[in-house]
């Protein structure tokens, strides 16, 4: 029987020797870092995220399967384009790639952003940006067995929970992604990490001001939004450490977590 | 078999008017149940105005189903193309999310705001989901008073969302009780087609289930409780928040059911 006592984790002294992140990714701008967002599309042509937005595709439905083509549609929702704005104001240099799975008609939400990891995973993007998330419990199989691709294929796969009465996947799997809630901090570098709760990171996701289409920006609240600050900051430790796994990833932001928690001490 | 009189076809015509009767019985008081509800819940989170959208099709748009505030009668039918703006985002990601100065939005809620007049500067939209399925979006618009508004809260969003369960449970007993009505009035454009009798024990048989039943029974009590004042909407309000908290307390923990 496992005890319902919490394992200690050892904090980022401990490692010393094995797992040294150091502080330069702190200067770093996520330069050479692949970062996929699966959402409503990106406008590219917002004075933030010109030229940072290296491919655009959307989904569309083909003999009953999701195919991908090229797109040049933008964002008709805003969202994708608030969560580029967030990852490009932490790691401006990272290589975005824009996969648009929502807005177009006829797409089942699970089935829809299901094809959409599955593309990041093939095109092996380093990190994932996913807002997005499905109640319908069909959905759990298959993407947890997805989400132990992106796992071993060292695919990031960052999820935003969804904070409602029910659980939402693939937020709620602990072990192959990193799940965030939102918090009401304001320095992205300053998020928090609960080992033991079903979603175990915290980012700023009250009152954010981001990019929104037209060249705008808009204020915005929602986990949806936390998710692109710990994208951002994973692109930071991947220019500086490329070779970091899934699993360092993590502990890499737990380790950070912990000095953040002491310095507020 | 005999060929069918007049009189017969006259007492099965009567019988389905009867029918129809009971269908829009059906649905009149839960649309009235959802419009109270939006005027609780958006008094406590002191918001001017509220909305439910809901499917309409099978490609993603929405249409307002109820709305109150000042220009709720300008938005009932009024249709939101797949995936456009917040509320359509929403119903395809399934995330809630709060947006502030939405006025300065040169798409779609300016569209809607020219046609009614009203500035929308505020939203917190939230879906509303029934037995995993998202059915349609709750929003609420603007602070009551003048701007500026202060943002939503946190809290208030995970109120909205809990707001949104109770809602989505009416919601989908409204769109069932509309099948039935619209059933109803296919079958009175098209009355050869069907036997009117089979249809009426149809009826009968999906009315007397249980749960069917059991909820109609709590949309309408709701509903009058609603409507005796102001102290009694208050006490229901407590008490179903009360309910459910007693409900997310069973519910922590596994989610699977897991001890």
């Amino acid at each position: 029987m496992i005890s319902a006592e919490r394992i200690e984790i050892p904090t980022m002294s401990d490692w010393a020797g094995f797992f040294r992140l150091g502080d330069e990714w702190r200067r770093a701008t996520g330069k050479g870092v692949s970062v996929a967002i699966i959402d409503s599309g990106i406008d590219v042509l917002h004075p933030d995220l010109a030229g940072k937005v290296e491919s655009s595709v959307e989904a569309r439905i083909e003999n009953k399967k999701v195919v991908f083509d090229p797109s040049d549609d933008g964002d008709s929702a805003g969202h994708g384009t608030a969560c580029a704005g967030i990852i490009a104001g932490i790691a401006p240099d990272a290589e975005l790639h824009s996969i648009k799975v929502l807005g177009a008609g006829g797409l089942g939400d699970g089935l829809a952003f299901m094809a959409g990891l599955e593309w990041a995973i093939k095109q092996k993007y380093r990190v994932v940006n996913l807002s997005l998330g499905t109640t319908k419990p069909q959905f759990f199989a298959p993407l947890h067995d997805l989400l132990d691709r992106a796992y071993q294929a060292g695919c990031i796969v960052v999820a935003a929970a969804n904070n409602l009465p029910q659980p939402s996947f693939p937020s709620v799997f602990s072990s192959s992604l990193i799940s965030v809630i939102k918090s009401e901090q304001t320095d992205p570098l300053n998020f928090g990490f609960h080992y033991g709760e079903v979603i175990e990171l915290t980012a700023p996701g009250v009152n954010v001001r981001t990019a929104w289409p037209g060249g705008g920006y808009r204020n915005l609240t929602g986990n949806s939004f936390a998710c692109p600050h710990i994208v951002g900051v994973i692109a930071l430790l991947l220019e500086k450490h490329p070779n970091l796994t899934p699993f360092h990833v993590k502990s890499a932001l737990h380790s950070i977590a912990m000095e953040n928690l002491n310095r507020a001490v | 078999m005999y060929p069918e009189t007049d009189g017969d076809m006259s007492a099965k015509i009567r019988r389905l008017i009867e029918t129809i009767d009971v269908a829009n019985v059906l649905t009149d008081p839960l649309t009235r149940s959802i419009e109270d509800l939006l005027r609780v819940t958006a008094a406590d989170l002191n918001s001017a105005e509220a909305s439910v959208l809901v499917r309409d099709g099978d490609e993603g748009d929405l249409r307002f189903l109820s709305a109150i505030g000042k220009v709720a009668a300008q938005l009932i039918d009024v249709k939101v193309p797949a995936g456009k703006g917040i509320a359509g985002f929403v119903l395809s990601s399934g995330q809630p999310m709060a947006v502030s100065n939405v006025v300065e939005d040169s798409t779609f809620y300016a569209e809607i705001d020219k046609a009614t007049g009203y500035s929308t500067e505020m939203i917190l939209a939230t879906p509303l989901r029934y037995e995993g399925e998202t059915i349609g979006v709750l929003e609420y618009i603007n602070r009551v008073g003048e701007p500026p508004y202060s943002a939503f809260t946190p809290d208030e969003m995970d109120r909205a969302g809990r707001f949104a369960e109770a809602i989505a449970s009416l919601v989908h007993a409204y769109e069932s009780a509309k099948l039935l009505r619209d059933l109803g009035d296919r079958i009175v454009e098209d009355k050869e087609k069907y036997d009117i009798d089979d249809v009426r024990s149809w009826l009968a048989d999906f009315r007397g289930g249980a749960e069917h039943r059991e909820m109609m029974d709590l949309a309408v009590m709701v509903r009058e409780i609603a409507g005796r004042g102001e102290a009694e909407r208050q006490m229901c309000r407590e008490m179903l928040e009360a309910v459910m908290r007693y409900t997310d307390s069973q519910t922590e923990g596994s989610f699977l059911g897991v001890e």
